[in-house]
């Protein structure tokens, strides 16, 4: 049941389980909040481009493609979310 | 310290009572500022500090803040109170490095409005130094935060936080932080349009075509209605005695007050100091710069420019640029020097040298654009259109070679989009104020000089000299008379002197086209050409450089080719 960020829907509420990333990205994605456990939620909806926007801690982060590739989560039931939230 | 966009540069001027720039978006500081402040009878020396995630850099401005840590004899921490998850990162290892440290809580206001609760006595106790709570842009907590400065200590850290960074913010912000659920505000409904790929796109083109047919009309009407008045109220009279009193010629004359125009003062023409050195500056180009200086600070502290970048990111990819590359570059339009100073954001050496190439030759400063609107915008709007779209395709252009052919990555975007908030007057007003201050301060000396100059040079003959030298470039290549070589000397000094020179030259449209399009790419002026020294060291100049003078040649030539091949028909 785990996908890339980049295939979660709009508005899909998902835990992040692991990052396949480097250690150079993994601490700058840590360093802004980005790390395992935490929930995140897409708030654009995918499309060509595919950057991800992505609302994790109240705020708004934008990440390229790849490096959204990088980073797998657990999307979670609807009423599971509003708990864990 | 602390995390980008969290509020230190507005802290730092709210200690210090300096000016110092704030936006709302991150990595408006790229560079460190001290400044003194008053605590208790003794002074302070204080430093603000390019924001960070991390002790480990990731960029420039990030490496100028992980040198700065040594020299700190207290660390400031400043906490974006809305976003404590990610900035407690970097706060464990402030406190871990033992030096004494004081953590500020901003953005407190918003803390209030979103109804976050944070329990501030827990967090002192967790972390075991003092915990302040402010609002840095309306100023509250302020006087707290100088009066608990001296209670600044090595933080205490339990044991179990120590050996894990990342399980030990959990279980602090959990612990100390409680965040109510809200339905999407308006803002949140706003947002989402801003970056979606079709609305934000159309929505990026409004907002820049807005913002620049406002400089365009508001900067024309000031200038022509406004101050222009007040010029030949106030100011004519007192020239044209001053001209009497010399007795209208003789090169004191000449060099105060120029040459008479069919037997009065023109204010573009005549070349004195107290003429067009004054009038320049302070008639053409002022009211321009302003009402840009005024578009771009509402963009930058509503939060709308990152936002841009998101939209723009797919189109910069393909230049080898990010996103983010809207900062420096929308700074270089209003001055090349602060939009080359910006490009340290950008992480790799790559981008840094193609950001700073494209400012240089293909982003004409306010200053320059307001003459050359000026001097083509008579002619209607035809001129214009050709010069800007002949920027426009050559910035694709150049661009996508320098990408092609620059060894280097393009790493992807990672930012953090700031919150939209409403802009507080008071700070956006100072900021407009700081840099049209620092726009006056810079060029008036120039132009100034510029003017002095060219009468220097035309009483001395080497302009007729230079001009002759130079010729077959000039005439031949690029279709313009002999004398507009010495507008290219001067341009290196002040770009906006230099286009003032074309309009006493007797040119056509064809040529004034060619002259202001050579104008805008070859040399930046003086000013940009020190700080681009500065940030790309001398190798990428020269390479900068060359790079420059095989553009404009064939831009020059091509255009001047093409115009000529369409007035024939």
């Amino acid at each position: 049941m785990h996908k890339p960020l980049t295939n979660l829907k709009r508005r899909e509420y998902a835990e992040i389980v692991s990052f396949e990333c480097g250690q150079m990205l993994c601490n700058r994605l840590e360093g802004m909040g980005i790390r395992l456990g935490k929930i995140i939620t897409r708030i654009n909806a995918p499309f060509m481009s595919g950057k991800v926007i992505v609302l994790i801690n109240g705020h708004q982060v934008a990440l390229g493609r790849g490096m959204a590739e990088k980073i797998l989560v657990k999307p979670m039931e609807a009423d599971e979310t509003g708990k864990s939230l | 310290m602390g995390n980008p966009n969290a509020g230190k540069s507005a802290i730092f001027s709210r200690l210090t009572g300096s000016h110092v720039v704030v936006s709302n978006y991150s990595g408006t500081t790229v560079e460190f500022i001290r400044g003194k402040m008053k605590l208790a009878d003794e002074t302070a020396e204080l430093t603000d500090v390019p924001g960070a995630y991390t002790l480990g850099p990731a960029n420039r401005a990030e490496q100028v803040a992980a040198d700065m840590l040594k020299d700190g004899d207290v660390i400031i921490n400043v906490i974006d109170a809305t976003n404590m998850e990610s900035s407690l990162y970097l706060t464990l290892q402030l406190l871990q490095t033992g030096k004494p440290v004081l953590i500020v809580l901003n953005m407190w206001d918003e803390v209030l409005k979103q109804n976050i609760k944070i329990d501030i006595g827990k967090l002192e106790s967790i972390f075991g130094v003092p915990v302040v709570s402010t609002s840095a842009l309306s100023g509250e907590g302020i006087i707290l935060l100088k009066k608990r400065l001296t209670e600044a200590r090595p933080g205490s850290l339990p044991l179990e936080i120590r050996n894990d960074n990342l399980k030990a913010i959990g279980h602090i912000v959990r612990n100390t932080q409680q965040v109510p659920q809200n339905a999407p505000s308006f803002w949140q409904q706003l947002d989402y349009m801003t970056v979606h790929p079709v609305s934000g796109t159309l929505i990026a083109l409004t907002t820049l075509f807005l913002s620049f047919a406002f400089v365009g009309w508001f900067g024309d009407w000031l200038q022509d209605d406004v101050i222009e008045e007040l010029f030949k109220f106030f100011w004519l009279p007192v020239a044209e005695s001053i001209s009497a009193g010399l007795g209208s010629a003789g090169w004191i004359h000449d060099i105060l007050i120029g040459e008479r125009i069919e037997g009065r003062i023109d204010f573009i023409e005549s070349f004195g100091l107290l003429t067009t050195g004054l009038f320049i500056p302070i008639a053409v180009v002022l009211p321009y710069v302003f009402c840009f200086f005024l578009v771009l600070s509402l963009l930058e502290d509503i939060g709308y420019l990152p936002r841009i970048g998101v939209v723009i990111d797919t189109l910069m990819q393909r230049l080898g640029l990010q996103g983010l590359s809207i900062v420096p570059i929308m700074l270089g339009i209003g001055c090349n020097v602060p939009g080359v100073m910006a490009g340290r954001v950008l992480e790799t050496k790559k981008q840094r040298f193609i950001v700073a190439t494209l400012i240089a030759i293909v982003v004409p400063c306010m200053a320059q654009q307001a003459m050359v609107i000026g001097l083509l915008g008579q002619a209607g709007i035809t001129g214009l259109s050709i010069v800007y779209g002949t920027l426009f395709i050559l910035w694709i252009v150049l661009g996508i070679l320098m990408n092609l052919f620059l060894k280097g990555k393009t790493p992807e975007m990672l930012m953090d989009l700031p919150p939209f908030r409403l802009p507080y007057w008071e700070s956006s007003l100072k900021k407009i104020y700081m840099r049209m201050n620092s726009f006056i301060k810079n060029a008036l000396p120039f132009v100034l000089l510029g003017v002095f100059m060219v009468n220097l040079l035309y009483t001395m003959g080497i302009i007729d000299f230079i001009s002759d030298a130079f010729s077959p470039v000039i005439t031949t290549l690029f279709g313009l008379p002999g004398e507009s070589g010495a507008a290219l000397i001067v341009g290196f000094l002040r770009k906006d002197v230099a286009v003032g020179m074309l309009a006493s030259l007797d040119m056509n449209l064809h040529q004034l086209i060619v002259a202001s399009v050579v104008l805008m790419v070859y040399f930046p002026c003086v000013a940009t050409f020190v700080v681009l020294f500065k940030e790309l060291g001398i190798w990428d100049l020269l390479k900068l450089i060359m790079i420059m003078i095989v553009v404009v040649i064939i831009v020059g030539g091509g255009l001047n080719l093409l115009l000529g091949l369409t007035d024939q028909i």
